[in-house]
């Protein structure tokens, strides 16, 4: 007989209660019930494998699709004193990768990104493990990256059937109904479903209309020149990130830097830990900056590009004010902006025609290019030319429908929240003055208490190395 | 690397191939790029950019071009500094290595990531921290520094620590040692990156990182010399700049066996293995190589005879067809890495 959930929650984490979902998920997975938990960002998704994986034998085999977030999670296991963890995916060496699969059944918790599992030796290996449960974090990807840029999300369904159907837990912070419909349906799967509204009522939504670039650049500058951070600002674009975080360094005197997937895992370290230190008023990002950033007082998030889609906007939002206190989430928009999404989303989308040709004459093609590389991925998995051809236009679909419902949010006349939350198919309370500003409305960012109080301190400087090397031991 | 970078490695005279400079930094190590390396004196570059893309020098190349620093020799891949060139690289204080003579002795960068781990871990020790976000290094490293700090764990490690750190990083530039402890990691800091440094300090990235390595080759250096908490952490990273391969085709050498019986012996081909003794030519110190045995008096002064000039130019196939009948490529190359290494003067 276990002990009751909250005897092992307080002997594990010491916490007395949980927060809500948690419990729900838990003992639905205890009842051998594949869970669906679309729980907000913050609400701890991750102590629920956590602590399932403590009170059952077995592997529990994690997949993940952000490969820079896999080893901080790792950490993360082992700050919460979960030793047995580990990762494996591309950017593990090969050694290193040698040694953990001599060890693989030692392991009580295991990271992998879904190429790897996909890889025929390593799925050998996997079932020879006694899993206790698969979990598959941000699981909204099999519908958001699926298509385009992961095919192996597409593999999981017939992956999870080659294991024997183990318990699955599908974790994500945003899914409407339809997004639902779709994970369950790629992974073979009839989930119970726990979910928590995404509304976070602390969070001020705002959109802001401006006339071009330039424009644009002003508004942000003047944003954060005003605003109280620490903040985040959102870019489609790493190397505008980086430029952006320059210019408003020298223009606001705040403290920024810029954060994406080309900085080394060192520097990603150590900005982190700076926004964390408060050492940084502002982080200028791509979307790689986020998951697994436990930061509770961030005030602002500001999207500067217009995200592709709800989900990722919800989940971007999401990093602020989970302290509770009042924030804000700014979205910048000029017109045509939306031109950039489409173009992203183009990028990878091979015409009818050429899918037609690839299926002619495969050898005729070079797989460098990433198209040719995602026709060449489905073929041999004996995906057939129709099929693929549907695919695509299936997916183009979805993807301008994801776009229209955020060119619809952006025009919103009456209310933000209303329009966002109808995404997720959820009621939304009434309209009140601290709830939004639709474009056209400005945000009152002094009633709203977001105003910045007091200059901040000068970036962290190399004073004295002496003094600096003795604080350090 | 940006043009500044560029700019510090290139030479008034000597034209410099970029794909040599790329391949050294990538760590390419082809007899040709070494040999060049070796001519160019920017040995020390090898490996200390591994993941950098192939072409990632074509962009600053056609920056100075543009600026007018460089002109281009006689395939677009040679340059070399214009007077203008040579002018703006005399007035910028680029940063010159300290300890660049010995680098190829030590895996630098291994040595710096155990260094970089092994401060944070001491650091959050000192402080009685239990638990924190480790900095993310490879398996290897981790594997080493927590090993090490098993063994020399003690209520006196901080302070031993802190000590032979400060006693390192007063041998270098006061600029260096400020670098060098900012990008550290540890308790309540968590360091600066290398491009916050270098907009700080106004100097490119790349000469941060050149910093750094100064300061890793210091600290390693002293912890060689003398017993400290760090000599264990770092006994391992130490290494010839010779590969193994080629150090057991040299042995071999020294055994008085002709090129075609070690080759035999070791299974390669007599090419490899003499690919395996140009390169430890190039890469070890004169007295380490036995130039004497393979070199007869006989073929130097017939080399000597018509390699006149300056070393750069020779050319094999420009020397008398005889010569060339009588002396394979091989024979030619090493003579000339001789001459190098003796400082003969470009004449």
């Amino acid at each position: 007989m276990l002990e009751p959930l909250t005897t092992s929650l307080e002997k594990v984490f010491g916490f007395n209660t949980f927060r809500s979902g948690q419990a729900a998920a838990l003992t639905a997975l205890e009842a051998g019930q594949d869970t669906l938990a679309v729980l907000p960002t913050g609400a701890g998704k991750t102590l629920i494998y956590q602590l399932y994986g403590y009170r059952h034998p077995g592997c529990v085999l994690i997949i993940s699709p952000l490969l820079s977030l896999m080893n901080d999670q790792v950490n993360r296991m082992h700050m919460a004193g979960f030793r047995r963890a580990a990762a494996i995916n591309s950017l593990t060496s090969y050694s290193e990768r040698q040694e953990i699969l001599r060890h693989l059944g030692d392991y009580q918790f295991l990271f992998m990104s879904p190429e790897m599992l996909a890889q025929p030796q390593m799925l050998a290996q996997i079932k020879q493990l006694q899993l206790g449960l698969l979990v598959i974090d941000e699981a909204h990807c099999i519908v958001q990256w699926g298509p385009d840029f992961r095919p192996e999300y597409l593999l999981l369904g017939a992956i999870r059937s080659q294991l024997q159907q183990p318990l699955t837990l599908m974790l994500t912070a945003t899914a409407g109904q339809t997004t639902r419909q779709e994970i369950a349906k790629q992974l073979r799967s009839q989930p119970q479903i726990v979910a928590e509204s995404v509304d976070r009522p602390n969070i001020f939504l705002d959109v802001e209309h401006v006339e071009n670039e330039p424009e644009k650049q002003e508004r942000l500058t003047q944003l954060v020149g005003q605003m109280q951070g620490p903040g985040v600002v959102y870019f489609s674009s790493k190397q505008q990130a980086t430029d952006t975080a320059l210019s408003l360094q020298q223009q606001t005197g705040a403290r920024v830097a810029a954060y994406h997937a080309g900085l080394s895992s060192e520097d990603r370290f150590k900005i982190q830990q700076q926004f964390m230190a408060d050492q940084l008023d502002v982080i200028c990002a791509t979307s790689a900056f986020g998951m697994g950033i436990d930061k509770n007082d961030v005030r602002y998030v500001i999207h500067y590009h217009l995200p592709a889609d709800f989900e990722s906007y919800a989940q971007e939002i999401g990093r602020a004010g989970r302290d509770g206190q009042q924030s804000i989430a700014i979205l910048l928009y000029a017109s045509g902006d939306e031109q950039l999404p489409l173009m992203l989303g183009q990028a990878n989308r091979p015409e009818a025609e050429t899918i037609h040709r690839y299926y002619a004459r495969p050898q005729a093609f070079s797989e460098e290019d990433a198209a040719i590389a995602l026709l060449a991925f489905y073929r041999r998995h004996g995906i057939s030319e129709a099929a693929v051809i549907q695919l695509f236009s299936r997916r183009e679909r979805e993807r301008n429908r994801a776009l229209a419902q955020m060119l619809a949010y952006v025009r919103e006349p009456h209310c933000l929240r209303h329009n966002w939350l109808q995404a997720f198919d959820e009621q939304s309370p009434e309209h009140q003055a601290d709830c939004c500003a639709p474009a056209g409305m400005s945000p009152d960012l002094a009633q709203l208490g977001l105003l910045a109080k007091a200059k901040t301190a000068p970036v962290d400087s190399v004073d004295d190395w002496r003094a600096r090397l003795h604080r350090l031991f | 690397m940006e043009a500044a970078d560029l700019l510090a490695l290139l030479d008034q005279q000597q034209f410099r191939r970029l794909r040599v400079i790329e391949n050294l930094l990538r760590e390419r190590k082809t007899v040709s790029t070494l040999y060049w390396g070796q001519r160019y004196h920017l040995l020390y570059l090898v490996g200390l950019a591994k993941k950098l893309p192939r072409g990632a020098l074509d962009a600053p190349a056609r920056e100075l071009q543009q600026r007018g620093f460089i002109t281009v020799g006689e395939t677009p891949d040679q340059i070399r500094l214009s007077p203008a060139g040579q002018a703006a690289q005399a007035q910028t204080r680029y940063y010159q290595p300290q300890t660049q003579a010995t680098w190829s002795q030590l895996d630098l960068m291994a040595a710096r990531q155990r260094i970089l781990l092994a401060v944070q871990v001491v650091s959050q020790y000192a402080h009685s921290t239990k638990r924190y976000y480790p900095l993310t290094t490879d398996l290897e490293t981790r594997q080493a520094v927590r090993r090490w700090f098993y063994q020399v764990k003690s209520a006196r490690l901080s302070e031993q620590t802190f000590v032979s750190l400060q006693k390192s990083l007063e041998q270098l530039p006061e600029a260096t040692a400020s670098v060098v402890t900012a990008l550290f990691t540890g308790y309540q800091q968590p360091g600066l990156t290398a491009e916050q440094l270098a907009r700080e300090q106004q100097r490119t990235p790349w000469e941060i990182t050149l910093m750094q390595l100064d300061g890793v080759m210091q600290i390693a250096g002293d912890a060689q010399a003398e017993d400290q908490p760090l000599t264990r952490l770092l006994r391992s990273v130490w290494r010839s700049p010779v590969t193994r391969s080629a150090q057991q085709t040299l042995a071999a050498m020294g055994q008085g066996r002709s090129l075609e019986q070690i080759a035999a012996a070791r299974r390669i081909k007599p090419s490899t293995a003499r690919e395996h003794l140009l390169e430890a030519a190039i890469l070890l110190p004169r007295d380490q190589f036995p130039y004497d045995w393979i070199l007869t008096p006989t073929m130097r002064q017939e080399f000597a005879n018509v390699l006149t000039g300056p070393i750069d130019d020779w050319q094999y196939t420009a020397m008398p067809q005889a010569l060339q009948d009588r002396y394979a490529f091989f024979y030619f190359r090493l003579y000339a890495i001789w001459c190098d290494k003796r400082g003969v003067e470009d004449a």
